[in-house]
């Protein structure tokens, strides 16, 4: 559900507009993996890797180092600490064994010629979703890390091209293939990432946690937390207790991003002040963007203190 | 005010001085201004001797006679209120007098204040609810080093004056301090209060029933009829906040579902919450600070500070069922909020 749908106004428009969440992502799709930060590469990555498990499809990741061992183990460490549901009995090793998921060192794959070719990899990546269905995958599934294109081997500064002959070629209609390239935007500029993007389809974002139209709770990473958008009522608070629970099993400290909480019952108030409390462990919980509504709600909620809570600056 | 966790709004206990932290809530009823000035400046000045944290709040025409009479530098110590600007609402008034006692007033020691309640212009429900309030005062201040001299003017209508005799434990007048024969436990006189039948709302009154997960809807209906029944933009949230309180306790802890009705009267937004099935005891309910997990206390709690005056009727005992129709079942929360 995209926000303009719901009539909701958008959270955080940095962090997730116009993106596509994960389990979202069809055939055909091309998408930029933009991040910052592990974590949130790999919630994206797990479930797409989780969801392509469990789809029957091949999983192909073109990876930026040479020993495929240490990608497998970086990958399945970058899951595991990502806290993605479903990944907790995602056996990657099993996946390797059987020939469901291929880790390709970019160095095989795209430089075997000793020079990055835009068509030539192109044809490369389309034989290997043929190769695939072949096989009798019911789709293919590729990921692929991009930062080699930084490093100046020969026909590198043709990536934006095969981007783009990327895009064209998973324009095919009934192509039964997807692709997430992965930018890290601590190497890439500014610039290059407006114009590798635009060879997109677009963005993938990570899955929101819970969105059912009244409230959207969304994974934050850089620091860890919960982004809440829409309303926290009746009919939303056990959500709101579900994932601060889930959220104080996996991080000391949290922040919460009200910026987009439009309201919130006393229930709420109660729920949010009392996530530094969750399993018998005091934490210390960052309150960002609390709107000025919560203020007044605080004041005659004949509570003194908010013990373990913290806010940062103040909205508007 | 009180920890979420802990519960219960204690008094300050550095403050409560052994046999000294005991609430005193007396009325002079006077039949003269010299009857006013004589018993209520000996008041006073009693607690200046011993240094007590000495507050008036009155009519302008009142806090002159005290200045007159107790002169300048006498009456120097002495925190002065205008009683209109503060007995601007039953519960915000209290909510003023704790707020302040605990910060400004009981560091000082033992608090007196010389109060003198605003009639004129009062309807009838105001006069019920401010009187409320005078029994409320019993119970919510009980235990805190308080002292409360109440004028009450016996040319006062009639009802007035019996409920300042029923609501206050002690008179005081030219004759010196005496029980009030009168006194009223204040739990019977809160019944009593409530026994009093609502209104049925108008047929003009906008009507919309509710249920678990429907409160988005309800809440935007709120805030439409708000708007349209022009209420001051900056109580639309407050009114919303309040309403979708009390629709929340009756989908958990009520019948489940219920309706709401909205209409404006005499310069209020009246909203009624109904629940047709569900039972809410309401014994000093939302005037006492709520204790740890009693979540239908914290709710209406909230939705009294929120709201100017909230009524709510119930069956099964108190006589009025769900208001006016002589059924014996169901409840119904009745919150105002000033339009302006």
């Amino acid at each position: 559900m995209t926000s303009a749908a719901d009539g909701r106004p958008h959270g955080p428009a940095t962090s997730r507009g116009g993106a596509k969440p994960v389990s979202e992502v069809t055939f055909g799709d091309h998408l930029c993996l933009t991040f910052d930060n592990d974590p949130e590469r790999y919630a994206i990555l797990g479930a797409y890797i989780r969801d392509g498990l469990a789809l029957h499809h091949k999983i192909i990741y073109l990876a930026d180092e040479d020993d495929a061992g240490a990608v497998l183990r970086r990958l399945g460490d970058g899951i595991a600490g990502a806290w993605v549901p479903g990944t907790e009995r995602l056996d990657l090793d099993a996946a390797v064994a059987e020939g469901r998921l291929a880790i390709r060192p970019i160095v095989d794959a795209f430089m075997a010629t000793g020079r990055f070719d835009p068509d030539e990899t192109v044809a490369l990546l389309a034989t290997e979703i043929e190769v695939a269905l072949v096989q009798g995958y019911a789709g293919v599934r590729i990921s692929g890390e991009t930062s080699f294109s930084l490093r100046g081997w020969p026909g590198t500064d043709r990536f934006a091209d095969f981007e783009q002959r990327c895009q064209a070629a998973f324009q095919t209609p009934g192509l039964k293939a997807m692709a997430l390239c992965q930018y890290d935007s601590r190497w890439f500029s500014r610039a290059q990432l407006e114009e590798l993007e635009l060879c997109h389809g677009g963005r993938v974002r990570v899955d929101d946690l819970y969105d059912d139209g009244v409230l959207r709770i969304t994974p934050l990473f850089t620091p860890p937390g919960l982004a809440l958008d829409g309303a926290v009522d009746e009919s939303t608070v056990q959500a709101v207790g579900d994932a601060l629970e889930r959220m104080a099993a996996r991080a000391s400290h949290f922040c919460l991003d009200l910026s987009g909480l439009e309201f919130c019952d006393m229930e709420g108030l109660r729920t949010l002040i009392g996530a530094g409390r969750s399993g018998g462990v005091h934490r210390q919980v960052i309150l960002r963007g609390v709107p000025d509504y919560l203020d007044l709600m605080l004041r005659i909620s004949g509570w003194d203190s908010m013990p373990d809570i913290y806010r940062e600056g103040v909205r508007r | 005010m009180t920890d979420p966790e802990t519960g219960g709004g204690a008094a300050p206990a550095a403050h409560a001085r052994r046999g000294r932290d005991v609430l005193t809530h007396q009325a002079l009823v006077y039949r003269t201004g010299e009857e006013l000035t004589k018993v209520a400046v000996g008041w006073l000045r009693a607690g200046l001797m011993v240094g007590d944290a000495t507050v008036v709040i009155a009519s302008p025409a009142v806090a002159d006679l005290v200045r007159g009479q107790l002169g300048a530098e006498s009456a120097a110590p002495i925190e002065f209120h205008d009683s209109a600007a503060w007995f601007t609402g039953p519960v915000q008034t209290m909510s003023a007098y704790h707020e302040r006692a605990r910060e400004h007033w009981w560091p000082h020691g033992r608090l007196r204040v010389l109060a003198e309640p605003v009639w004129e212009g009062r309807g009838e429900l105001e006069v019920r609810e401010w009187l409320r309030h005078e029994a409320l005062l019993n119970e919510i201040m009980a235990g805190t080093p308080s002292a409360f001299l109440c004028l009450y003017d016996a040319a006062l209508p009639a009802g007035i004056v019996e409920g300042a005799l029923r609501t206050h434990p002690e008179l005081l007048d030219e004759g010196g301090l005496r029980p009030s024969p009168r006194f009223t436990d204040p739990a019977d006189f809160y019944a009593e209060c409530n026994a009093v039948p609502l209104d049925p709302p108008p047929l003009t009154a906008a009507r919309r029933a509710f249920a678990s997960g429907e409160l988005p809807a309800l809440r935007t209906f709120l805030e439409a009829e708000a708007r349209r029944l022009d209420l001051a933009p900056e109580r639309v949230l407050p009114f919303v906040l309040a309403v979708n309180e009390v629709a929340t306790l009756i989908i958990r802890e009520g019948g489940g579902h219920g309706a709401v009705w909205v209409w404006s009267e005499e310069g209020d937004l009246v909203c009624d919450v109904t629940d047709p099935s569900g039972h809410l005891a309401d014994r000093f309910l939302g005037h006492l600070p709520p204790r740890a997990h009693q979540q239908v206390e914290a709710a209406m709690w909230a939705v009294r500070r929120l709201c100017h005056i909230v009524e709510i009727r119930t069956g099964k005992g108190s006589g009025g069922g769900i208001g006016f129709r002589g059924v014996d079942a169901g409840t119904r929360i009745r919150t105002r909020l000033k339009l302006r």
